[in-house]
């Protein structure tokens, strides 16, 4: 079994990573190579970048701070945000991304996941999946960004990626996201009987919260706010989580 | 100059801007090859790789790499392989059994599994199998992996890693050394296991030492 992964994610805006998506007032925390270089030191297993903003326009700009960060991380990373085809795919693989993260568009055309598989292997492919807990359905599969219901429940979702060619799995608790009150624990249960690795997000506050997430089978933990304000430093939470008999790598 | 430099094949499979980072920062001079002519003169060649084992032969082949590459070995060329570069250079594949490999490495690659999460995705220890002049005793460090499919163990073996099963981590046969983990996304230890491996392969880094007075 490889080492649990701690996963700092970034939010990217033109070419900028900022926090607070939901306030109307984004704060710029720096560039993303600045940002890359310092969880690279700080011993992070893998970064994740979200591009909130993606469109068209921005796609130069995109390609040119994914390459940058390429060049300088000694650790593989994710880029996602507005993924919605086998070519937008490949700009950002070739840019240095070692995988990329479909959403929306995947949900909307499944067959997405199935040829990008098939173009670069289903390990290039992270499925990120945003789910509520839900009367009818366990847990209901949001699509954009969160704020679009669909009539997919969760679990079934993520059986079909799988059967599509995912390679791995980014699920986010809405309920948790952004609490601090910890991991959505049964529906980790629940989604760790997959084949391919999970990663656990959304509700991350305190160490101990990590530790359940990973011993509820999430093969990774992702947070970002608790990272990138230094209230819970990767060192000390690996430190933490070795001490508890968690495979990981110091 | 030419003599260490490291060329680095170019055959739109492999992920080269972290490997072209990964060697700026050890200072190390490359060139990118789109084609055979663009190999340099002399010196390591690096072989990178990510997909489908057949897709990855294919663009070899119509780029006339498939020929040269054991030419160039039989010359003494050092050849490392990464990921699925190593897979390459082994004699074929589970991921595509009609296609052979290059065959450089004796041993065939299989799947991972039954029983593991595939793909094998994230750091793993590996551990000294026997002892090989570039590559000190990992003791246990830590290197990441991404891949479905691996080269079973032999008697040459340099380092092991498992998945569910041992399979080899590194591989050697004379100057042909393949890494199943990316040396180039595995942190510090990795940077330094690329940068002895390559220094045995007689890459010479951009600045010279100082000479002795």
């Amino acid at each position: 079994m490889p080492a649990k992964r701690i996963i700092p994610c970034l939010d990217v805006k033109k070419g900028r990573v900022v926090k607070g998506v939901q306030f109307k007032e984004l704060r710029d925390l720096g560039s993303p190579v600045e940002l890359a270089r310092r969880y690279d030191l700080e011993g992070a297993d893998e970064l994740v970048f979200l591009d909130i903003a993606a469109s068209l326009e921005n796609r130069g700009t995109r390609e040119a701070w994914v390459r940058d960060v390429a060049r300088e991380l000694s650790i593989p990373f994710t880029v996602g945000g507005g993924v919605s085809s086998v070519e937008d795919a490949r700009s950002l693989l070739r840019s240095g991304a070692d995988k990329v993260a479909v959403n929306t568009a995947a949900a909307l055309r499944p067959d997405l996941v199935c040829e990008l598989a098939n173009a670069f292997g289903r390990q290039c492919v992270v499925a990120a999946v945003d789910v509520k807990r839900d009367a009818d359905l366990g847990w209901r599969v949001y699509l954009k960004g969160g704020t679009e219901p669909t009539e997919r429940s969760a679990i079934d979702w993520l059986w079909e990626l799988n059967d599509l060619g995912a390679g791995e799995i980014l699920l986010t608790s809405m309920d948790r996201d952004g609490t601090g009150d910890g991991f959505d624990l049964p529906l980790l249960d629940l989604a760790s009987e997959l084949p391919i690795p999970l990663i656990a997000s959304g509700g991350a506050g305190l160490e101990i919260h990590f530790l359940e997430a990973l011993e509820h089978g999430a093969d990774a933990v992702l947070a970002a706010t608790l990272f990138h304000e230094g209230i819970l430093p990767i060192p000390r939470l690996k430190t933490y989580l070795a001490q508890n008999d968690i495979s990981i790598r110091i | 100059m030419s003599a260490g430099l490291i060329t680095l094949i170019d055959y739109e499979a492999g992920n080269l801007a972290s490997l072209e980072g990964a060697l700026d920062r050890l200072d190390l001079p490359y060139v990118r090859a789109a084609s055979p002519e663009q190999v340099a003169q002399s010196g390591p060649i690096v072989l990178p790789g990510v997909g489908h084992f057949e897709s990855a032969r294919r663009s070899l082949q119509e780029r006339g790499w498939w020929r040269l590459l054991p030419e160039l070995v039989a010359e003494g060329r050092p050849l490392l392989g990464i990921c699925l570069g190593l897979q390459l250079l082994a004699e074929g594949s589970e991921e595509a059994p009609r296609a052979s490999g290059l065959g450089l490495i004796p041993g065939i690659v299989r799947r991972l599994g039954p029983g593991v999460k595939v793909p094998h995705m994230g750091w793993s220890q590996v551990r000294q199998a026997s002892p090989h002049p570039a590559l000190p005793d990992p003791e246990g460090a830590w290197l990441y992996f991404v891949h479905s499919y691996a080269l079973e163990p032999a008697a040459e073996t340099v380092y092991l890693a498992d998945h569910g099963r041992p399979f080899a981590a590194v591989e050697a046969r004379g100057k042909v050394l393949g890494f199943q983990p990316h040396p180039e996304k595995s942190g510090p230890t990795g940077l330094l296991l690329l940068q002895s491996t390559l220094a045995w392969m007689g890459a010479t880094a951009t600045t010279p030492e100082a000479p002795c007075n």
